[in-house]
């Protein structure tokens, strides 16, 4: 008897195992969104337009109430990945709330964590399960994989969201080799008029306390930047409390070495297409990796590093250190992308009272020689269609996921919500209509656990910037002219005034010109892979300047050092990667 | 844990396989039928992705439906040199051959010197602690060696005080140290928790051998020599095989975590390059062929290693 027990539970035990292995064709039951489609809200419905935010009483209601009154909506959580390091918001946040019982939609985002934006789309490929959304940097892998639901048919359905988020041209630069469309870039548009007031790009920045100090010089070119720091780390060695201050950092950890690497394209005056340079009146591509321009720039890093003003940890230190570095205000200049440093930084340093010290950064457009015209801000939209959300074919209800992407497009009260908040608690409204933040409401929409709690950006959905559907507001608060003027510190506003600059488009003063079709270049390098000698090349090439361009910076012997690269450079067979970034050039022609 | 080991693998003679003899048996055969089935179906069926290699895999081809390439991919990691495979080859073997020499050493030593400390009271919070590294993830370790090493960390703020170097040396950024430090982070995390299985080992010599030497005239040190070392021979031959097998898993979480783009020429294992090929540039099948490279040459140091052994007349594996 006891045998027979004992093989009946090794029999149980065999045939566990086995189907324990056989299960993955139950994958969408797993998946949280797997609750019926609901049914499209009247709410949701009415064209945003008719609308006006302001009006809306329900967008009103502080969240604590919403939840009492019966629910109209089914909520439908979705999950999502964003490869890019992100904070998390809280699981009650508020406004979450509020956006799930009007939209019917709750999105549980993630971010990335530790590891690069490829590993993390390989890992979820080789799992095979993926979030409902994603925005991944690595969007081809996911589209050979079979892993995105294709968009075409549900872009058709809203003909209104259609036209006005891309132009056809716009749309086709997202179709696939099979014709389909995958995702949707969600920045970069502007809606009416533009209201830019951030250089929302890359610039040589510095601290304006330092720009005080030296009296508001011209800066244009490194000679000029670097003596301007210099001479303020002779004359200011510490900060008020004694903090030492540094002269200049880099950051140079996983993709983020642009602030190191590419440099060069903008001081020889061209703009951000980032992987390669296109000249336009040959419409041939070249390499700025190699230029003469590039060569003065890392000369002129290497001297400063020898003289001791370049951070020593720049090549070694991680993004979270670099921020951190950067949010103690001692670091007075470096080069990076607005939206790499600055919503972090300038946060932090309200809440510290640094920006009041002169700690804010404003760009400065440098290039080789004197008087070139600088390329550093781009004035268009810039379609990045490399990337952007997508909907994956793990997502239960891609009806309502879709929904859901043109309602924040679409439906102005939901996008003031994302970026202005809750009318009465986070930001006022005047006689006329525009929208105001006391400075209480300022310093605690800054305020990070504030912000896990009660603001919701999903800021990887498609949002606007210009003029609010209302004509009057700016689509995010940063872009109001009262709130851009109110929230900058006084050091700061002494310093636009002394360069005659309204905002930091006009601190960098780039050239206005339109961009050609092709720009920018790196959309199209992004999603090279392995496969075609190109893509290896690209791939390999990204390592070697990963490796030797801070060798190139700390060499004892310069020229050395950078004839050392070029040869390792020169193995990576940088002509075959070039020549297919020609062929798609060629088809602008 | 030899001893078991050793009665374990010698056969017992006397026995001939006969059907009442199977069927006496019963229960334990088909108790080993599920170890066996185990086996089979984690350690072998997963065998099957190897053919991963051989083929042009796409995730959405499948393995069936993607284009047979033969040894294209071998080929491809052996000869381009730009991507280095043989260099990571290198990192890996030299740093797991370095953790291993240095981990054993530091246990063995440590669990002798823990041993001829006789009060408990000292002896067992000592141990203690000394373990408790090993139960810290990798990235707090690395976090923790991360700021130490940091130009205004505690170990540049003592070599400043010490008047060893006047100005903070930043340890990562100089490929040669990269290797030490990791060797360093492994017995940190490590000793106190490989020198149980040698504390354990000493725990059961003979304890009148340690007196019949005190009579003899024996101090400290000789029988630390003459018994103590002898003792634990076995349990160090056999570990020492069992890890040999394992010199290729030099790491992965110590050497991502640490490496940057200045290091990285000596900081990349095999397990960053299958990670960076097969899951970042999305090519599986190079991923799987350097796996499977590396697989093949744990094997062949564990055989060649038991062969060793077992010409010297030592304690093996099989």
């Amino acid at each position: 008897m006891k045998k027979l027990v004992a093989l009946l539970l090794v029999l149980a035990m065999a045939i566990a195992c086995l189907t324990a292995c056989g299960k993955s064709e139950d994958k969408p039951a797993e998946t949280p969104a797997a609750e019926t489609p609901a049914k499209e809200t009247p709410a949701a419905e009415t064209p945003a337009a008719e609308t006006p935010a302001a009006e809306t009483p329900a967008a009103e209601t502080p969240a604590a109430e919403a939840p009492a009154a019966e629910e109209p909506v089914e909520v439908t959580n979705f999950t999502m990945f964003i490869t890019m390091p992100g904070s998390e918001i809280n699981s009650d946040n508020e406004i979450a709330e509020m956006i799930a019982q009007k939209w019917g939609v709750k999105v549980k985002e993630t971010w990335l964590t530790g590891q690069t934006a490829s590993e993390a789309t390989g890992t979820l490929l080789a799992s095979g399960q993926y979030p409902d959304f994603i925005d991944s940097d690595e969007m081809n892998m996911l589209v050979e994989a079979d892993a995105l639901v294709a968009l075409d048919d549900y872009i058709d359905q809203y003909p209104e969201f259609r036209d006005e988020w891309f132009t056809p041209e716009e749309w086709d630069k997202f179709r696939q080799p099979d014709g389909h469309i995958y995702w949707i870039n969600p920045f970069g548009n502007t809606m009416g008029k533009s209201k830019a007031t951030t250089h929302n790009d890359e610039a040589f920045w510095l601290q304006v306390r330092v720009l005080e100090w030296a009296g508001y010089p011209q800066i244009e070119t490194m000679d000029d930047y670097f003596d301007v720091i210099e001479r303020y780390m002779a004359a200011n060695p510490t900060m008020d409390d004694g903090t030492p201050n540094m002269a200049y950092t880099i950051l140079c950890e996983d993709w983020r070495y642009f602030c190191l690497e590419n440099a060069g394209q903008f001081l020889a005056g061209y703009p951000n297409d980032g992987s390669v340079i296109v000249n336009k009146s040959t419409m041939t591509i070249e390499d700025y990796n190699t230029s003469a321009d590039t060569k003065a720039y890392f000369k002129k890093l290497n001297e400063e590093y020898q003289k001791g003003f370049v951070d020593p940890e720049s090549f070694t230190q991680t993004y979270d250190e670099y921020i951190a570095k950067l949010s103690t205000g001692r670091v007075l200049g470096m080069v990076d992308q607005w939206w790499d440093f600055a919503y972090t930084v300038n946060d932090v340093f309200k809440t510290q009272g640094l920006d009041a010290k002169g700690c804010n950064y404003v760009p400065f457009g440098l290039t080789t020689e004197k008087g070139m015209v600088n390329r550093w801000h781009t004035y268009d939209d810039t379609v990045n269609q490399a990337s952007g959300i997508a909907i994956t074919t793990s997502c239960a209800d891609p009806d309502k996921a879709f929904k859901f992407i043109v309602d924040c497009t679409m439906d102005q009260e939901l996008h003031d919500l994302r970026f202005w908040g809750v009318k009465g608690v986070d930001y006022e409204v005047d006689a006329d209509g525009l929208y105001y933040r006391t400075d209480a409401q300022r310093a605690q929409w800054a305020d990070t656990s504030y912000q896990a709690a009660h603001r919701c950006q999903y800021s990887y959905f498609p949002q606007w910037h210009g003029t609010s559907r209302d004509g009057k507001n700016a689509n995010k608060p940063e872009e109001q002219p009262s709130e851009f003027q109110n929230d900058m510190a006084e050091p700061l506003v002494k310093c636009f005034a002394a360069y005659g600059a309204g905002n930091y488009p006009d601190m960098i003063g780039s050239i206005q010109e339109t961009n050609g079709p092709w720009f920018p270049m790196y959309s199209y390098s992004n999603n090279f892979t392995t496969e075609t000698p190109g893509g290896l090349a690209w791939a390999l090439m990204g390592e070697t300047k990963h490796e030797w361009l801070p060798k190139v910076v700390m060499a004892a012997d310069f020229e050395q050092g950078w004839a050392d690269y070029m040869n390792a450079y020169n193995a990576c067979n940088p002509q075959d990667f070039l020549a297919e970034m020609q062929e798609i050039l060629d088809t602008f022609k | 844990m030899a001893k078991s080991a050793a009665t374990i693998s010698a056969p017992r003679k006397d026995r001939k396989f006969t059907w009442k003899e199977v069927k006496r048996q019963k229960v334990l055969l088909i108790i080993a039928l599920i170890v066996f089935l185990y086996g089979i179906l984690f350690y072998y069926l997963p065998l099957f992705g190897w053919a991963t290699a051989f083929i042009q895999y796409k995730p959405k081809f499948g393995i069936f439906g993607s284009s047979f390439i033969g040894f294209d991919k071998f080929k491809f990691l052996f000869t381009n040199e730009s991507i280095g495979f043989w260099r990571v080859m290198r990192n890996t073997f030299c740093m797991g051959a370095l953790n291993l020499v240095t981990s054993t050493f530091m246990a063995v030593v440590f669990a002798i010197l823990l041993n001829e400390i006789k009060p408990n009271l000292i002896k067992k919070p000592i141990q203690t602690v000394s373990y408790l590294p090993h139960f810290l993830s990798w990235i707090v370790v690395t976090g923790i060696l991360h700021s130490a090493l940091s130009s205004t960390g505690i170990v540049n703020e003592v070599l400043m005080a010490l008047g060893v170097t006047d100005q903070a040396i930043n340890f990562f950024a100089f490929p040669e140290y990269f290797w030490g430090i990791v060797a360093f982070a492994n017995v940190w995390k490590e000793t106190g928790w490989n020198a149980i299985i040698y504390l354990a080992a000493i725990t059961s010599i003979d304890p009148t051998l340690y007196e019949a030497a005190s009579i003899d005239g024996a101090g400290r040190w000789a029988k630390i020599k003459y018994i103590t070392l002898p003792g634990i021979k076995p349990t160090f031959m056999i570990l020492l095989l069992i890890n040999v097998g394992n010199v290729l898993n030099a790491g992965f979480e110590v050497q991502y975590l640490l490496g940057n783009g200045l290091v990285k020429k000596v900081s990349e294992t095999i397990d960053i390059f299958v990670l960076k090929w097969g899951i970042s540039q999305n090519d599986f099948s190079l991923g799987t062929a350097a796996g499977i490279f590396k697989s093949a040459i744990s094997i062949l140091l564990i055989v060649l290693c038991n062969a060793w052994a077992k010409h010297a007349g030592e304690e093996r594996l099989f």
